[in-house]
């Protein structure tokens, strides 16, 4: 079953550029990761899912539901983290927990309790005299308190210290346990990679990959690795190849088609050594970025 | 109606000192009253011999100075102009301090409907408007009725009630422009400028004629002088004073279920 | 320099806008004074019969409103307000919008010191207020000189924005040390506003009784009232000093307290 469902979603600001025609679906229980640099429409997605913004057309259902026009229904099961988090200053954390908590009715005490011990989270500041990776923890209980289905998170871990960050994580697995979906946007491709079953990437505006994580960065591409001569390097330029470049003695680059083609190819020149890996996501992502369409 | 007590909450100490400010000044200038009242019955006697032009230049009307209510409509010009600027101040602030202060994003996320959340909102303000004009009568009724045996509570009442007319409008534009606007940065910013900007169009009335003039201030829709003279409220004004409301409002909601809240 | 010439672009707009305000208020006031100049000398009688304590607790004390120069003074009060809350706004937000519009980061860690910022940022309020000042000098000399009626009015209306311009000026510094002091920037220009406002009210308090004679220390509205500023020709000194040292330790303030301050993320 899909959690969420993109149908054509096209945000247009003026001339500027918004999204153009995303479509993909979140299933059930999957961590769905959503990258792509600043300014590619990672938030304005995200924004028109949680109808903080109106889709130009398109549609998107969350739960089987219209975003636009069931958004109440659908936010009773959203957990929302934007990745700035401002509240209210002259309140106490606890009372915006409470607050927070009071949209849901449902007693939510005893979770805010255990989130916060678990965040290292002190309930009786001021919000105004939190540091910023405090106030982003606020923000982390403030969107799991309720324990929704569907966790959305837009750039999250800014402010984490690396503790923290592996606290988060952890969190986050935790949650996926026991049932609930989760759609992570960020350009830290390392902690996508690491948690993620499922990516889509977006550029422009325009979602240029939808994979598995398992499937991207191990059945398509391969990265080689090689230490010889420079004169050989034209040797790699062929189809398939991407990313070629050369750092002292190494050439790299990364190879997608016949293996046995290049194995042969690699046999015409002297090889000092070889490695052959699989690519990282970062890897992968700036093969699409610096790919001419 | 967590978001209604929430508003509630947090404008419930700026509101008290609005109040017990208005009443205090209001008082202070009741009290007066009884100090000069014997030498306005002597001016009242000169005044009647003087032709009605003179009169009116004064801005008051022969036989009213000497009731309390009447000597208390002087210093009330200046109090319904404080109260429209609390009252621009919590409808600018409903929805524009969410959007302005970024925590729009924690709110609209929440399963509220939007129409439900600016009705919260918008009833908040209109409760924080009743309890400041309840302070202000429960404190200038019994100061007023002191003064003398005169005391006409009707028409004080009547009188002191536009204050809260004139703040329901003013409440009710900027609950429309803080809904409108991209960004309000900073409430005051908005609701001075935007009271006094009104106040002047009601000075303007000398050059663009003072019955065309009325129409373009809410400040100018309740005649003191009308009311002071009738005990009664010019219909058509009243009239005029809903549709700029209910316009507004309506205006409000329309335009916040389409808004597009933007992150930073 | 380029602090500065930001921050008089950002307040160009706005500055339009009170200019506007302006010009109407003095053009409509004088408009109203055509008004009452021609019902006659009947009025001129009514307000001399009219007891002390009544004319004061109508606003009237101490004003020949049948004269241009007196009528001028009585919408000066109103001038007044109207330019003490532009400078209130302006120095509150001037100070305090790089914290509440998140950029206070983006500045301060540019290679001028705090106090080169704080000057840059003054300067370019204390320009605005100014041509707020000129401009509404140069309307009152047009406007009020087509009502005047032969009464020459050039040193009256010099010294009522003299005036002017020094309540301007408290109350600029006023609100720029508020913001540099206050905890929150973003209530910074409400607090501003409503030392304004409570000190206006003070000065109306102080107007309609007389035994409140003593409070007019408080409230800047009252150091250079249009009433006896007209009656001397001239400055209380007790006032001018008083504003020269409200204004000295506002600055003082605003230097130290934004030196030393905090700023928020």
């Amino acid at each position: 079953m899909n959690v969420i469902e993109i149908h054509h979603l096209t945000k247009s600001y003026g001339k500027a550029r918004g999204i153009v025609d995303v479509s993909f679906d979140v299933e059930e229980g999957e961590i769905f990761g959503f990258i792509g640099p600043n300014g590619a429409g990672k938030s304005t997605t995200i924004r028109t899912l949680l109808s903080l913004i109106r889709p130009t057309s398109g549609s998107a259902t969350i739960f089987g539901k219209d975003c636009v026009k069931q958004a109440p229904e659908i936010a009773k099961e959203i957990g929302y983290l934007p990745s700035e988090v401002f509240y209210y200053d002259k309140m106490k954390v606890i009372d915006l927990l409470k607050y927070s908590a009071s949209f849901y009715g449902k007693d939510c005490t005893k979770r805010i309790k255990e989130l916060a011990e678990y965040m290292d989270l002190d309930l009786k500041r001021r919000i105004d005299d939190l540091s910023y990776g405090n106030r982003k923890k606020v923000g982390i209980v403030q969107g799991l308190l309720h324990e929704p289905k569907l966790i959305i998170l837009d750039e999250p871990t800014g402010g984490l210290d690396p503790l923290m960050q592996q606290k988060f994580f952890e969190l986050l697995r935790q949650e996926n346990a026991k049932g609930a979906t989760i759609l992570l946007s960020s350009h830290v491709l390392d902690e996508v990679q690491r948690l993620c079953s499922r990516v889509a990437i977006i550029k422009e505006g325009r979602i240029i990959k939808l994979e598995k994580m398992s499937d991207l960065t191990r059945d398509n591409y391969k990265k080689f690795s090689v230490e010889c001569d420079a004169a050989a390097d034209a040797r790699f330029a062929v189809d398939g190849v991407s990313n070629l470049e050369r750092k002292g003695g190494t050439v790299s680059f990364l190879f997608k088609g016949d293996v046995d083609g290049m194995v042969k190819r690699l046999a015409e020149v002297h090889v000092r050594n070889l490695w052959v890996e699989e690519p990282t996501l970062e890897e992968i992502f700036m093969h699409y970025y610096t790919k001419e369409e | 109606m967590n978001v209604f007590l929430q508003e509630l909450r947090s404008q419930r100490r700026s509101t008290l000192i609005w109040s017990l400010s208005l009443a205090a000044f209001g008082s202070l200038y009741l009290l007066l009253f009884g100090a000069i009242r014997n030498d306005i019955s002597a001016f009242e006697d000169v005044l009647k011999n003087f032709p009605p032009v003179a009169q009116a230049a004064l801005g008051f009307v022969i036989g009213t100075l000497k009731t309390v209510s009447g000597f208390y409509a002087f210093a009330f010009t200046y109090i319904v102009l404080c109260g429209a600027i609390q009252a621009a101040n919590l409808g600018v602030g409903a929805i524009g301090r969410e959007i302005g202060g970024s925590t729009a994003d924690f709110l609209l996320t929440k399963p509220r409907a939007r129409w439900s959340i600016l009705a919260q909102k918008a009833l908040a303000v209109l409760v924080l408007l009743v309890a400041t004009n309840v302070v202000l009568l429960a404190v200038t009724i019994p100061v007023a009725a002191a003064q003398g045996p005169d005391f006409d509570a009707g028409l004080f009442v009547l009188l002191s009630a536009t204050m809260f007319f004139v703040q329901v409008i003013f409440a009710s534009l900027g609950l429309l422009y803080g809904v409108a606007a991209k960004k309000v940065k900073s409430v005051v910013a908005v609701s001075l400028p935007g009271v006094f900007a009104f106040y002047i169009v009601g000075l303007l009335g000398a050059v663009v004629g003072e019955d065309a003039i009325r129409y373009f201030t809410p400040f100018k829709y309740f005649d003191i002088g009308y009311i002071l003279k009738n005990a009664a409220y010019e219909t058509g004004f009243c009239l005029v004073a809903v549709a700029v409301v209910v316009v507004a409002v309506g205006a409000s909601f329309a335009v916040f279920a389409k808004k597009d809240v933007q992150a930073l | 320099m380029n602090v500065f010439w930001r921050e008089l672009r950002a307040n160009r707009k706005s500055l339009i806008w009170w200019c506007v305000g302006m010009v109407l208020m003095i053009y409509a006031g004088m408009a109203k004074y055509a008004a009452y100049a021609t019902s006659g000398t009947s009025i001129a009688d009514l307000m001399k019969q009219m007891p002390a304590s009544l004319s004061a607790a109508l606003g009237f004390a101490g004003l020949d409103v049948m004269k241009a120069s007196g009528f001028y003074g009585m919408l000066y009060l109103y001038l007044l307000l109207m330019v003490a809350i532009h400078a209130a706004l302006l120095g509150a937000n001037i100070l305090a919008k790089e914290e509440r519009d998140h950029t206070s980061e983006f500045l301060m860690v540019k290679p001028a010191s705090r106090s080169r910022i704080v000057t840059a940022k003054l300067a370019a309020a204390f320009v605005n207020v100014t041509v707020l000042n000129l401009v509404s000098l140069g309307l009152s000399f047009a406007v009020v000189e087509q009502y005047a009626a032969g009464e020459n009015m050039t040193d009256e209306i010099l010294l009522l924005m003299g005036a002017m311009f020094i309540v301007q000026l408290v109350f600029l510094f006023l609100g720029s040390a508020i913001a540099a002091v206050g905890k929150r920037p973003r209530s910074a220009a409400s607090l501003a506003t409503t030392v304004m406002l409570v000190t206006y009210v003070v000065s109306i308090v102080v107007d309609i009784n007389k035994n409140l004679g003593f409070l007019r220390y408080l409230t800047p509205f009252k150091y250079f009232a249009a009433a006896p500023v007209l009656d001397r020709m001239g400055y209380e000194p007790v006032f001018v000093v008083l504003s020269a040292l409200i204004i000295v330790a506002s600055v003082v303030v605003t230097y130290l307290a934004y030196d030393r301050r905090d700023l928020k993320l």
